[in-house]
């Protein structure tokens, strides 16, 4: 079986090729945008006897691109999406280049139903919890965001690039795994998520509080990936990928604060969060977006709305946390002690 | 009367452009239009806007508006607006205006044959210090322009270099001029309105700052330029710089009588006086003179923010305001169409120096 992973250079995209290769997938074609990210995918060639990591080059906006990176594939990791940039870049790098995939896929010669299985590496964004209250547990079930508008780009362009999939699978019939990672987190990756709180200026505004983050390493989330996209039973599921032992948003910042550097935070509770975002809210619409919304009631409700997650489904499927939380949180610490170190 | 407006191009800049509609009390966004219907949904979703649409002339037919806004890449603006104008509209086009000269001529031809009027996004002219310079400019307090020095600088970490740089068929890397045709409008219609001479004399080096400047013209993106403009009456640098930091944009006009110094950033515009103190006293009391001056504007700016008028387009949004008046008036469009096409021929004759295969 020759697998495609999109995204291979990047933070989960090299996981996911080692834990492929762990799982004994050999054949695997690693597009990747920029060259200067093979050096990693190189080392598991060399450290995987019988690995035969093909990597491509290319760019999915490219139709052309996508014909190429899904030739004679029929398991499919998509991980390709964007992260940062403007709201026409992330649905750019998210949304078209996954309909360009999907396109590609439905004009390849060999039929899509019978012999392809696309594993699609969504987000917990998706999720519409505002609705659901404060408190509520989020599983599989829990309904999608019925007003993208109001949430993040990011979260926007994950809810699109789902439905686009959910869309083709009904029309080419190809077996689709959705996989809902939370905060994924590890060496080579970011220090904080906004659910953690928000970096003003000098400032950091921790909002987190007692909200549970629901963190993924790394390692464990790409192990999840590999399980789901090789299992029988989950075509046609959807999983969340968090780990076991969660900590809290302030349980994080006490530990960030004491293995890496020392921050300056002053805690919201949630209470002058909302008052906050209402005072933003108001302002933002007064002055005709002077200052932009970047915390409103929707996104505080959706970030900090003292959640908690269920990650029961995956583990029915047989998936172990590889790495335990407090390993993973040192590991992660020290990497980025390391790179506060370098500068 | 309410202008219905349209787009058509909804990336990065795009969201500027429905920011700025929006604050214009008199123009109704109807429709915004991309050849990729999911970045046109992305759009319309996140700004609420009513239709949206993946073909132009359905659009146009549809919705009939009043004005479009061209923000695709340049080399779809001549055959746009040659569509657009013969539907009725008038064009509000993003810079840069054109591939190549002769298709800015055509653009302005069409417009004008067409009976409509265009105006080109020369935002960073319409900023409040930039029109506080023409002020002083026009009442004198410069004299005569020697010289004028217009700085811009650019950010490859930035949200539309990032897009540059992650993308090698992005649209700028097939422009004739590369990045600084995408860029060079805004450095060079600062200078045009001081100088008099139709065509001045023109030098121009250009380099890729990350390989140094010993590379010059080696590279296939060039992110440093610099350029010699002469005229009969008055000179001017234009420098372009992606490595300088921080990241600014300044305008620095030497008149006969004065001096003035811009800082876009900062919003701020300062005049260098002739000092009358005498002696040591003349050179005692120029700092606090200048500090007062710096205190003055960020007083100003001030009261500009406290009255929400100091949004990141502020520019923008004057000129779109300017332009839209300019058509329920019947007036004469804010930017002089012989400027645009001045600024035009500028950049063209620029990048046949530092880019040979433009002059085959």
């Amino acid at each position: 079986m020759k697998v495609l992973v999109t995204g291979a250079g990047g933070f989960l995209g090299v996981h996911v090729v080692e834990r492929l290769l762990a799982h004994g997938y050999t054949n695997i074609r690693c597009f990747l945008r920029d060259p200067g990210k093979t050096k990693r995918l190189i080392e598991l060639s060399e450290q995987y006897v019988g690995a035969q990591l093909e990597l491509c080059y290319g760019n999915l906006r490219s139709k052309a691109d996508c014909a190429v990176a899904i030739a004679d594939v029929s398991l499919i990791v998509h991980l390709a999406a964007g992260l940062k940039g403007a709201p026409a870049e992330l649905f750019a790098d998210s949304v078209v280049v996954s309909r360009n995939l999907l396109e590609a896929l439905e004009a390849r010669a060999v039929s899509p139903k019978k012999n392809t299985r696309i594993v699609l590496v969504s987000s917990f964004g998706v999720y519409g919890v505002v609705p659901l209250g404060r408190g509520a547990r989020i599983d599989e079930r829990s309904p999608l965001e019925n007003h993208p508008e109001l949430r993040d780009t990011y979260s926007h362009s994950k809810l699109r690039q789902e439905q686009l999939f959910r869309d083709y699978q009904i029309k080419d019939g190809f077996e689709l795994v959705v996989l809902r990672p939370g905060v994924i987190y590890g060496p080579g990756g970011g220090a904080f998520s906004n659910r953690v709180g928000l970096q003003i200026g000098p400032v950091f505004l921790h909002m987190g509080g007692r909200n549970l983050l629901p963190l993924s390493y790394v390692v464990n989330c790409a192990e999840a990936i590999v399980l789901a996209a090789g299992h029988p039973d989950s075509a046609g599921q959807v999983y969340n990928v968090h780990d076991d032992d969660l900590p809290t948003a302030s349980g994080y910042l006490r530990l960030y604060k004491r293995h890496v550097k020392r921050i300056h935070s002053i805690r919201l509770p949630y209470f002058v969060t909302r008052m906050l975002a209402r005072s933003l809210e108001s302002y933002h619409r007064s002055s005709q977006g002077q200052l932009p919304a970047i915390i409103t009631r929707y996104k505080a409700a959706a970030a900090w709305g003292g959640n908690s997650f269920d990650n029961a489904k995956l583990h029915a499927l047989g998936w172990r946390q590889l790495v335990a939380t407090p390993d993973a949180l040192a590991q992660t610490f020290q990497y980025l002690r390391q790179k506060e170190t370098k500068g | 009367m309410s202008l219905k407006i349209a787009i058509i191009g909804c990336g990065k800049i795009a969201d500027a452009h429905v920011e700025q509609i929006r604050r214009n009390r008199s123009a109704e966004l109807c429709a915004v239009c991309d050849t990729e219907p999911i970045i046109a949904e992305q759009l319309a979703v996140r700004y609420t806007i009513p239709h949206c649409y993946s073909d132009v002339a359905s659009m146009l037919s549809d919705m009939k508006p009043d004005v479009l806004h061209i923000t695709t890449p340049p080399q779809s603006h001549l055959s746009l607006t040659r569509q657009a104008v013969a539907a009725g509209c008038h064009i509000f086009l993003e810079k840069p205006v054109a591939l190549h000269h002769c298709d800015a001529e055509a653009i302005v031809s069409a417009v004008v044959a067409g009976g409509r009027k265009l105006a080109v996004n020369y935002w960073p002219r319409f900023e409040t210090p930039a029109l506080e310079l023409h002020r002083l400019y026009e009442s004198g307090v410069l004299g005569i322009p020697v010289h004028v020095e217009s700085y811009t600088g650019y950010d490859f970490a930035g949200e539309f270099g990032l897009a540059l740089r992650r993308d090698p068929e992005h649209w700028v890397h097939r422009l004739p001029g590369k990045l600084f045709q995408n860029m060079l409008d805004h450095v060079l219609n600062k200078i045009t309105p001081f100088l008099i001479d139709p065509q001045p004399s023109i030098e121009a080096i250009a380099w890729s700052g990350e390989a140094g400047a010993a590379e010059t013209c080696r590279s296939e993106l060039l992110d440093e330029l610099r350029v010699v403009i002469r005229g009969t009456q008055t000179s001017a640098y234009a420098t372009f710089s992606a490595h300088a930091r921080p990241v600014s944009q300044t305008l620095r006009v030497y008149g006969t009588k004065n001096t003035a110094y811009i800082d876009f950033a900062a919003r701020t515009v300062v005049l260098e006086r002739k000092q009358t103190f005498p002696s040591a006293l003349g050179r005692l009391f120029p700092p606090f003179l200048v500090a007062k001056d710096y205190f003055g504007q960020g007083m100003n700016n001030v009261n500009s923010f406290w009255h929400s008028r100091f949004h990141y387009f502020e520019g923008m949004h004057r000129l779109v305001d300017e332009f839209y008046l300019s058509i329920e008036r019947n007036a004469a469009p804010p930017i002089p169409y012989e400027e645009i096409l001045r600024v035009s021929a500028m950049m063209e004759r620029i990048f046949q120096q530092i880019y040979p295969e433009v002059r085959a």
